[in-house]
């Protein structure tokens, strides 16, 4: 009873800090229908904040500024009323201007802001943890239930807090003005715009009050567990998510009954299964899944809201603003739409740069960074299969690519070299084995968590994918006997040819061309044909597409197969060229990176995963000779994002998206015209 | 009484479509036979549409059963009745962006491409012979709708409205189905362009291929269609000749309003 009531108690607490931020998912998707993945660094910014002005003083930017000191319930108020108005400023520039687009664009927006706080948290505050000052309530007697219960005096606030907050909020939305706006916003915008409801200045508040709902569940999170940290709303607000969708988002009730179930199977299957402790994350995440696949609404949620909005993902050029912009954007459009005609000869242009590039360039250094682009555009090339033509938002693609990864080197490694004592360059072509073994492998694994998500549509899907590509890192981090746990697997042989090791920078930059070379071709020969068109006809009107005779589950799961395979295929070679793996190679956040590369140069073309994956990591390493990056380098993911955001407000389709590719076999069309 | 004796393509049994306590079609017995331009006309909300939808697998009625070419398809979904040989076009033009007109042409051929991943990227002959035959089909879909080669390589989304109805008639054609079903072919359209699309259908009619249209030109819809089924409040109202079915006088008070 007393170790039950314990984790009861403990899941409780959880439980409450979960609804408190489901409930701002809950709130903003209610109203505007977006996911704003962002709350989780508000919750974070809630923390730092209310830690901040309880101090003392705090270094800020490494200089030590002094702080007013505030108690706690003064220094939360504050940290709540600042974060408001935080979320309702990244309303105002990053989500308004987006309101109509397609929903793929906000999606993307609202992971570029999450990116962009987390950065800026870490330059302000720096990368270590901010303790949490003692409030004088923590210091009293814990209180004792049934003799054996330990629960702080704290842990009773935070419940207390979270009771009265959502009653709260719920008595607003049921009785005022504005939540009866809000209410009417939720059912019909337009309708609600018609009858002089000003929209907008409804879903600032709906930001302004989630916002403060997160930073609320931010401090209380610090406050039970004693710290703050830039990253430290990362996993909550993941979770919160989950229990937002667990308990039907866009329903207040449903956000704390979800947060509630989330808190308490978390805490109690901690404590009751088997290392449990370790495998805690992954619990949520299976619930969320199964729950998906069951009931895709949710507990209290309305089926209407699984659906995707036809038409391209990220529409059309956006009319807004900046004509100098426009300009430059134009101008390049002009470029690749030629390069786009000239087709093949363009395709084989752009090798022999690529091969001048690498046989000039003089220094190891750049040879390396230049193998990553490539290595990270065949990446992008993947997950551009499954996004970028089959429309589907898949935030689990790292999966795929860790597979391929462990596969080879688990083989190498951990069998053959650990396990029967056989030295890698003895059976240096079990490379070139693996690397369509991998691929078969990752694209079976791909079908297997496709086909529940077919039922899933639009933001759902994006959440489940996700459920899936974390519950692969919580795996690959804890099942030490296979993976070797967080440890990574060490000394994985460089690529070898015929016992010539290929271990040089430059052997391995045209090793990787080689390999994209392979990977363009055949997803190039896929796309133009009739499995191509079944994929566009699925992203731009799935119903329209069912109803051609194109068996639309069947083409999906061939969409995850494809991108599977490349991720499998590419992952091999990434293990040999990295010669180190660790779960960590294969975060939510790479999955976000190599996403963003795909939607910087061009989602559904064959150019844009590598000018993204050029883009991105050129910048990455011109802007450390910055002075400013050098003394904040986290700054660097900050300009990401805001490039991101500045991208997708101003030119959504992406920078090559021009480079419009056919959906014909080039043959059969030469064929035809002569 | 209906049934393969009477030589229907299509027939619906008692369909019964409720959406939450609205009865949008109640009991609704009708048949379409082999080779037939049929007509489905009604005031506004009378539930042609919802019928339209039932006959193509979009909604899956409440209660009643669907016949085509003697199976029963009631149970199946949107791709099972395309593939038996059901082909559509949409109120509301649903032509897939970013696709050029020749590439959604295409993809109402995707039923007869079978090549495999390796065979496509291989580029093996079975697979360019198909690509081949069906991209020469499709220019002669277009060329057969009275679109010329020029718009062939045009973004389909970019097209007049007009043509724009004339690309959906030919990827619905592309799948050489046995019963094409027109939801308002002509909305929107002068009266010139309705003739064409008029004389349209009776060429599709002419290669075989059984029509059913929804339609509100009356003068249209007398002279092109041989039968005619009339809905009001998702009930049948009237079904048979046209001239027959025209005259009705309920039918008429329907149209025109019972105040006269």
């Amino acid at each position: 009873m007393d170790y039950f009531g314990q984790l009861l108690a403990n899941g409780l607490v959880l439980g409450a800090i979960y609804a408190l931020t489901a409930v701002a998912f809950t709130l903003v998707y209610g109203v505007v229908r977006l996911v704003n993945f962002a709350f989780g660094e508000l919750f974070m910014l809630g923390a730092f904040l209310t830690t901040s002005l309880m101090l003392p003083e705090v270094r800020l930017f490494g200089t030590v500024v002094p702080m007013p000191g505030f108690p706690l319930p003064i220094a939360a108020l504050g940290a709540i009323v600042i974060t408001g108005v935080i979320g309702v400023v990244v309303d105002r520039i990053a989500y308004r201007p987006l309101r109509n687009a397609p929903r793929l664009a906000p999606l993307i927006t609202s992971i570029a802001v999450s990116v962009v706080l987390q950065s800026l948290a870490q330059t302000i505050w720096g990368a270590e943890e901010l303790r949490f000052p003692q409030f004088y309530l923590a210091t009293l007697e814990p209180v004792v239930l049934f003799d054996s219960i330990y629960l702080s005096v704290m842990d009773l606030v935070v419940m207390a807090t979270a009771v009265v907050a959502m009653l709260g909020l719920s008595l607003f939305i049921a009785r005022s003005s504005l939540g009866r706006a809000m209410r009417a916003s939720a059912e019909d915008q337009t309708a609600a715009m018609l009858v002089g409801i000003p929209v907008n200045r409804v879903v600032a508040a709906a930001f302004a009050i989630g916002s403060g709902f997160a930073a609320l569940a931010g401090l209380l999170y610090a406050q039970t567990y004693g710290f703050a940290h830039s990253s430290m709303g990362f996993l909550p607000g993941l979770k919160a998510l989950t229990a937002a969708v667990l308990g039907g988002i866009g329903s207040v009730p449903g956000a704390a009954l979800g947060g509630l179930i989330l808190g308490l199977v978390e805490a109690l299957g901690a404590g009751y299964l088997p290392n449990g402790t370790a495998w805690k994350d992954a619990i949520s995440f299976v619930l969320l899944v199964g729950l998906l696949y069951m009931r895709p609404q949710g507990l209290l949620g309305r089926p209407e809201l699984n659906s995707a909005g036809r038409g391209s993902l990220l529409g059309g050029a956006s009319a807004a603003g900046a004509g100098w912009l426009q300009a430059i954007f134009a101008r390049g459009d002009a470029l690749l739409a030629r390069g786009a005609a000239a087709g093949t000869p363009a395709a084989f242009g752009l090798l022999a740069v690529a091969v001048i590039v690498g046989l000039m360039v003089p220094s190891d250094y750049w040879l390396r960074i230049l193998t990553m682009v490539v290595i990270y555009g065949m990446l992008a090339s993947g997950l551009n299969v499954i996004v970028g033509f089959a429309g589907l938002l898949d935030l689990g693609f790292v999966a795929f690519w860790a597979v391929g990864s462990y596969l080879t080197s688990i083989l190498f490694v951990l069998v053959l070299k650990d396990g029967y004592g056989v030295a890698p360059q003895e059976v240096w072509w079990l490379l070139y084995l693996n690397l369509p073994l991998a691929g078969l492998l990752a694209a079976g694994f791909a079908v297997l968590l496709g086909t529940p998500t077919l039922k899933l549509r639009g933001d759902y899907l994006a959440i489940m994918t996700l459920g899936f590509g974390e519950i692969v890192r919580v795996v690959a981090i804890n099942w030490m006997d296979l993976t070797n746990g967080p440890m990574g697997i060490r000394g994985i042989p460089a690529p070898n040819l015929f016992g010539i090791a290929l271990g040089s920078p430059r052997a391995q930059f045209f090793f990787a061309l080689a390999l994209a070379v392979v990977v363009v071709f055949a997803v190039a020969r896929l796309v133009r044909s009739y499995v191509g068109r079944a994929w566009v006809a699925i992203r731009e009107d799935e119903e329209a597409a069912e109803a051609m005779g194109v068996p639309t589950a069947r083409y999906k799961l061939y969409a995850y197969a494809t991108s599977g395979f490349v991720g499998g295929f590419v992952g091999v070679f990434y293990a040999h060229s990295q010669q180190y793996i660790s779960p960590l190679n294969f975060s939510l956040f790479e999955n976000i990176l190599l996403l963003m590369l795909v939607v910087l140069g061009g989602l559904g073309t064959f150019l844009g995963p590598f000018v993204g994956a050029l883009i991105w990591i050129v910048f990455l390493q011109l802007a450390l000779d910055l002075p400013f990056v050098q003394a904040y380098p986290e700054t660097r993911f900050a300009l990401l994002g805001v490039v991101l955001i500045v991208l997708m407000v101003f030119r959504p389709q992406g920078l090559a998206a021009s480079a419009r590719v056919g959906l014909t076999m080039p043959g059969a069309r030469a064929k035809e015209a002569a | 009484m209906m049934g393969a004796e009477t030589g229907a393509l299509l027939e619906a049994r008692q369909v019964i479509v409720r959406f939450g306590g609205l009865e949008a079609v109640g009991g609704l017995d009708m048949a379409v036979a082999r080779g037939a331009i049929h007509g489905l006309i009604g005031p506004n909300g009378a539930g042609k549409t919802t019928v339209l939808n039932v006959l193509t697998g979009f909604i899956r009625p409440t209660a009643g059963r669907l016949v085509f070419d003697g199976e029963e398809i009631g149970g199946l979904n949107v791709n099972g009745f395309a593939r038996r040989g059901l082909a559509r076009t949409f109120q509301n033009i649903r032509l897939f962006g970013a696709m050029t007109v020749l590439e959604s042409v295409l993809v109402g051929a995707h039923q007869r491409f079978s090549a495999s991943a390796p065979a496509l990227i291989f580029g093996a002959r079975t697979a360019r012979a198909a690509e081949r035959a069906m991209i020469a089909r499709a220019h002669e879909l277009l060329a057969f709708v009275g679109l010329g080669r020029d718009v062939a390589d045009r973004v389909a989304t970019t097209l007049s409205y007009g043509h724009q109805r004339r690309v959906e008639i030919a990827r619905a054609l592309m799948s050489s189905p046995k019963l094409l079903l027109l939801d308002e072919p002509l909305a929107g359209m002068n009266a010139l362009e309705k003739q064409e699309i008029a004389d349209l259908v009776r060429q599709v009619r002419a290669q075989g291929i059984t029509v059913l249209l929804i339609e509100h030109d009356m003068q249209i819809v007398r002279s092109l269609c041989d039968h005619l089924t009339v809905l009001e409040y998702g009930k049948l109202l009237a079904d048979g000749e046209p001239e027959q079915v025209l005259a009705d006088p309920a039918v008429q008070a329907a149209y025109l309003g019972r105040a006269r």
